[in-house]
C-alpha cells in the first residue's frame, strides 16, 4: 500500500516556480529519502505535504487524505520533524512533550506514559526536567525529533535532522530513524548528504531545480551511471606532459576500462571493476615511467548520478 | 481546550522572562513609588506642628471669693473654686500639654528670672485680688504676661489661647454688668445663670480645650477636601499602570511574531490544530497577562500605596476596558510588523507616541490647559480614554460615565481585534 502519493504538485512564489509538477509514490513502511541540494525545492514539497503551503496545482494523498481537501485528516495520520528547532527554549523537555502532545490531542495518563516513553527512547529521562535552551545541539535535535513522534503517527517526515550536529549524535539520529522503520512507521527523509540516503533508504528521489530527475531504488539509480568504478588517479602536472597521450591511449586499451578523462592534473578512468582494472593500469604506468602518487577509488553512489544527470557535484 | 493549552503555555513562558516581568510589574511599580515617596514627603512636610512652649504660672491670687458655677459646667471638667484658678487650671489642662509645658512658679520675680535664664518662654503672672477684682462687675481685673523677647510663634500662642479665654469671661462680666445696669437685676441665682450659659456655650465648641481656644491652620495650605496621595498618585498609579498595560498588551502579541521566528509557529500548523484555536489561544494569553497585571498593580496600589480607587462597579468597568483595549492593541499593532526586529523600534515610537498622549490628563494635573488636552487630543487614542475611565473613578463619577468610557474602548477593541485577526488570517492562509 502507498503511504504517499503526489501526483504533479507545482508551487510557486511570485515569478521563481520552486516546484516543478513533481510526482512520486512512498511505501507503507520504507524509508524513502529526497535528496537534493540546497534550494532544489525539497522543503516546499514538504510543506506542501505538511499542509504548510497550498499547491499552486496537483495534490497529494498521505495515508488516504488529501492535503488539499483533508488537510487535518493529513495533519493527525502526520508527524514532522522541521529542519529548525522547533521547540519552545525556555520550557523544559516535558513541557515541551506535554504542550505538543495536547496538540496531537493527547491528554492524561495516555499522554503522560507516551511522554515517558518518547524521554526514553531519545535518551534524555535523565534532563527532562532542564530547559531546553541549556540543551547542546544535538540534544536539541532529540527533543525535536521526540515531539514528532509523540502521537505514534503513521507516516513522519524528517527535514534534513542532522544538520548541524556532531558525528555522535548523527549516527544516533540514523540509528533511531531505522528504528522508526522497524516499528512499522514510514519516514519521508529530506536530505542533500547522499552518504545518508544511501544508508538509509529504501528508494531515494532525486529533485534540482524544483524537478524530480530520478526516483528509484539505490541500486536503480546507480545503473543510470552504468554501474561503473571511478579510478582516480594523480600522476602529477610533469608526467602528464611528458606522457599524457601515450598513457591515455595505452589505458584506454585495457578491456575493462571504458572512458579516461583528465581533470586538475588527475586522470580519472571509469572501469568495469576496478579490482580487475587496476594491476593492468599501474603495470602501463610503470613501463611509460610514470610514477603515481595517489589512487582513489570510488564504487558508484548518488553522487555519481547526481553529477552524471546534472553535471554537477550535490555539494555545489 | 487546546486554546487553554496554547493560553497556559504563552502565560508560562511570560513569567520565565525577567525582562516581561520587570515590564509588567517593576517598572510601573518603581516609577508610581518614585513618586510616591516624593510627593509623599511633600504631603508630610505639610502637616505641621506646633512648638510647645514652657509656661512659668504664678497664681498670686489667694483667699479669692468663691467661683459659684456648676463645675459639670466648666468645659474639660475642669474643677475650679475661683476665677485665677479657674485661669491655672486651663492652662495646665491635659488638652494643653501638646501646646503648654506648664510649670507653677511661687512668686512673679523667680517666673519673671526662669524666662530671662530661658528655663521657659513664658511667665504668666496671676496678681493677687485678681478675682475679686474680676467679681467686681466695675473692676479692673489683669494678668501679667512676660516672655522672652526673641521668641515668636510660643508665647504668640499662648498670648492667643489666654486672649480667647479672658475675653470670653470678660463677656460674661459685661453681661453681669449690663443685667445688673440696666435690667435691675440684683438676683445672684440670674448672674450665675449669665456665667453658666456662657460655659455650656464654650463645652459647645468642642470637647478639647486646646481646639476651644486656638484655631489653627497650616500656614499656606488650602482646606483638605480628599487624601493628596489618592489625588496625586492614585491617578499616576492609573496612568503607569494604562501605560505599561498597553506595553505588555503589544509585547506578549509579540510572541506570535516570535514563535513564527522560532519555528514553532509553522510547527503548530502541522498539528491537527485550527489557525483560529491557535491565533485565539495566543490571543488569550494576552488578554490574561494584561489582566493580571492590572489586578496585581490595583492590588498593589491599594495596600502599600494606600489608594482609595473608588467605586468597585466603575474600577471594574474601566478596567476590563482596558485589558480588552491594551490586548487587541498588541493583536492590531503586531499584525502589521514583518518580524521582532521591526517591534522594537515600532513598539518604542507607537507606544510612546500614544502613550505620552493619552497620559496628557495625567501629567499636567491641575492645569486648565492639560485637561482640555485630555478631553480631546488625548481621546484620539486609546489610552487617553482608559486614563480618563481611571479619572473619572478618582472622581467619584457616576457608573454611567465609566459605562460610556468602557463602551468607547470596547469599540476600539473590536475595531483592534478585526483588523487584527483579518491580517493574521491573510499572512497565515
Amino acid at each position: 500500500m502507498n503511504a504517499i502519493e503526489i501526483n504533479g504538485l507545482r508551487k510557486s512564489f511570485g515569478a521563481f516556480e520552486a516546484v516543478k509538477g513533481v510526482s512520486f509514490t512512498v511505501l507503507q513502511g520504507e524509508i524513502f529519502s529526497l535528496l537534493g541540494p540546497n534550494g532544489a525545492g525539497k522543503t516546499t514539497t514538504i510543506s506542501m505535504l505538511s499542509c504548510l503551503l497550498r499547491p499552486d496545482d496537483g495534490d497529494a494523498l498521505v495515508m488516504g487524505h488529501s492535503i488539499c481537501r483533508d488537510p487535518n485528516g493529513v495533519k493527525s495520520v502526520l508527524g514532522v520533524v522541521p529542519q529548525e528547532i522547533a521547540l519552545y527554549e525556555d520550557l523544559t523537555a516535558r513541557e515541551n512533550m506535554f504542550f505538543w502532545g495536547k496538540m496531537y490531542g493527547m491528554r492524561g495518563q495516555e499522554l503522560k506514559r507516551r511522554v515517558q516513553e518518547v524521554l526514553e527512547i531519545i535518551g534524555l529521562s535523565d534532563r527532562a526536567n532542564d530547559r531546553v535552551g541549556k540543551y547542546s545541539g544535538g540534544m536539541k535535535r532529540r527533543v525535536n525529533i521526540g515531539v514528532a513522534l509523540l502521537h505514534k503517527p503513521e507516516v513522519i517526515y524528517m527535514d534534513e535532522p542532522t544538520v548541524g550536529i556532531d558525528p555522535q549524535s548523527r549516527r544516533n539520529i540514523l540509528d533511531s530513524v531505522l528504528e522508526l522503520k522497524n516499528q512499522g512507521m514510514t519516514v519521508l527523509y529530506i536530505t542533500h548528504y547522499m552518504e545518508e540516503a544511501q544508508e538509509l533508504s529504501d528508494h531515494v528521489a532525486i529533485m534540482d531545480h524544483g524537478e524530480l530527475i530520478a526516483c528509484g531504488a539505490h541500486h536503480e539509480l546507480v545503473q543510470i551511471v552504468g554501474q561503473s568504478d571511478r579510478l582516480t588517479l594523480d600522476i602529477g602536472a610533469g608526467a602528464f606532459e611528458a606522457a599524457g597521450d601515450e598513457l591515455f591511449r595505452c589505458w584506454k586499451a585495457v578491456e575493462c576500462v571504458h572512458q579516461v578523462d583528465a581533470e586538475e592534473g588527475k586522470v580519472i578512468l571509469l572501469v568495469q571493476d576496478s579490482n580487475r582494472a587496476l594491476p593492468p593500469v599501474l603495470e602501463i604506468a610503470n613501463s611509460l615511467g610514470v610514477r603515481i602518487l595517489g589512487i582513489e577509488i570510488q564504487e558508484p553512489n548518488l553522487e555519481n548520478v547526481f553529477l552524471h544527470l546534472t553535471g554537477r557535484a550535490l555539494r555545489d | 481546550m487546546k486554546i487553554l493549552d496554547i493560553a497556559f503555555k504563552d502565560l508560562l513562558r511570560s513569567t520565565r522572562s525577567a525582562i516581561s516581568l520587570v515590564f509588567m510589574f517593576g517598572i510601573p511599580i518603581l516609577v508610581t513609588g518614585l513618586f510616591y515617596f516624593m510627593f509623599g514627603r511633600i504631603a508630610s512636610q505639610e502637616t505641621f506642628n506646633l512648638p510647645r512652649t514652657r509656661v512659668a504660672i504664678v497664681n498670686l491670687d489667694l483667699a479669692a471669693p468663691r467661683l459659684q458655677a456648676n463645675r459639670g459646667s466648666i468645659p474639660g471638667g475642669i474643677r475650679a473654686s475661683t476665677v485665677s484658678e479657674l485661669v491655672v487650671e486651663v492652662l495646665q489642662n491635659e488638652d494643653m500639654r501638646e501646646l503648654i509645658d506648664p510649670v507653677l512658679f511661687p512668686e512673679a520675680a523667680a517666673a519673671k528670672k526662669a524666662v530671662d535664664v530661658g528655663e521657659v518662654q513664658v511667665a504668666i503672672i496671676i496678681p493677687a485680688g485678681f478675682s475679686s477684682q474680676f467679681s467686681d462687675p466695675y473692676g479692673e481685673a489683669s494678668i501679667e504676661f512676660y516672655q522672652d523677647p526673641t521668641l515668636t510663634i510660643g508665647p504668640e500662642v499662648i498670648q492667643t489661647i489666654l486672649h480667647q479665654f479672658m475675653d470670653g469671661l470678660s463677656g460674661v462680666r459685661i453681661a453681669i454688668k449690663v443685667t445688673l445696669d440696666q435690667a435691675g437685676v440684683t438676683s445672684f441665682a440670674v448672674i450665675q445663670q449669665v456665667i453658666e450659659r456662657y460655659l455650656e456655650g464654650l463645652e459647645g465648641r468642642s470637647e478639647d480645650l486646646a481646639e476651644t481656644f486656638l484655631e489653627t491652620r497650616a500656614p499656606g495650605k488650602k482646606p483638605e477636601t480628599a487624601n493628596p496621595i489618592t489625588q496625586i498618585i492614585g491617578p499616576l498609579m492609573a496612568g503607569m499602570m494604562v501605560f505599561y498595560s498597553f506595553y505588555t498588551g503589544v509585547a506578549t502579541a509579540e510572541s506570535i511574531l516570535r514563535e513564527e521566528e522560532e519555528r514553532t509557529l509553522p510547527r503548530l500548523f502541522t498539528t491537527p490544530t485550527s489557525q483560529t484555536t491557535i491565533l485565539s489561544g495566543k490571543f488569550l494569553a494576552v488578554l490574561f497577562t494584561v489582566l493580571v497585571q492590572i489586578i496585581v498593580l490595583v492590588l498593589f496600589g491599594r495596600f502599600i500605596f494606600g489608594i482609595q480607587w473608588g467605586n468597585s462597579w466603575s474600577l471594574a468597568l474601566i478596567i476590563a476596558g482596558t485589558v480588552l483595549a491594551a490586548s487587541t492593541f498588541g493583536l492590531f499593532v503586531n499584525s502589521f510588523l514583518k518580524n521582532t526586529k521591526q517591534g522594537g523600534v515600532v513598539f518604542g515610537g507607537v507606544l510612546t507616541f500614544t502613550g505620552m498622549l493619552g497620559m496628557i490628563r495625567i501629567f499636567g494635573v491641575n492645569s486648565p490647559s492639560a485637561t482640555l488636552l485630555g478631553d480631546t487630543v488625548s481621546l484620539l487614542v486609546p489610552q487617553g480614554w482608559a486614563v480618563r475611565g481611571f479619572v473619572y473613578v478618582f472622581d467619584a463619577k457616576p457608573v454611567s460615565d465609566a459605562l460610556i468610557t468602557f463602551l468607547v474602548l470596547a469599540a476600539w477593541s473590536l475595531a483592534f481585534f478585526s483588523i487584527g485577526v483579518w491580517r493574521f488570517g491573510k499572512r497565515y492562509a
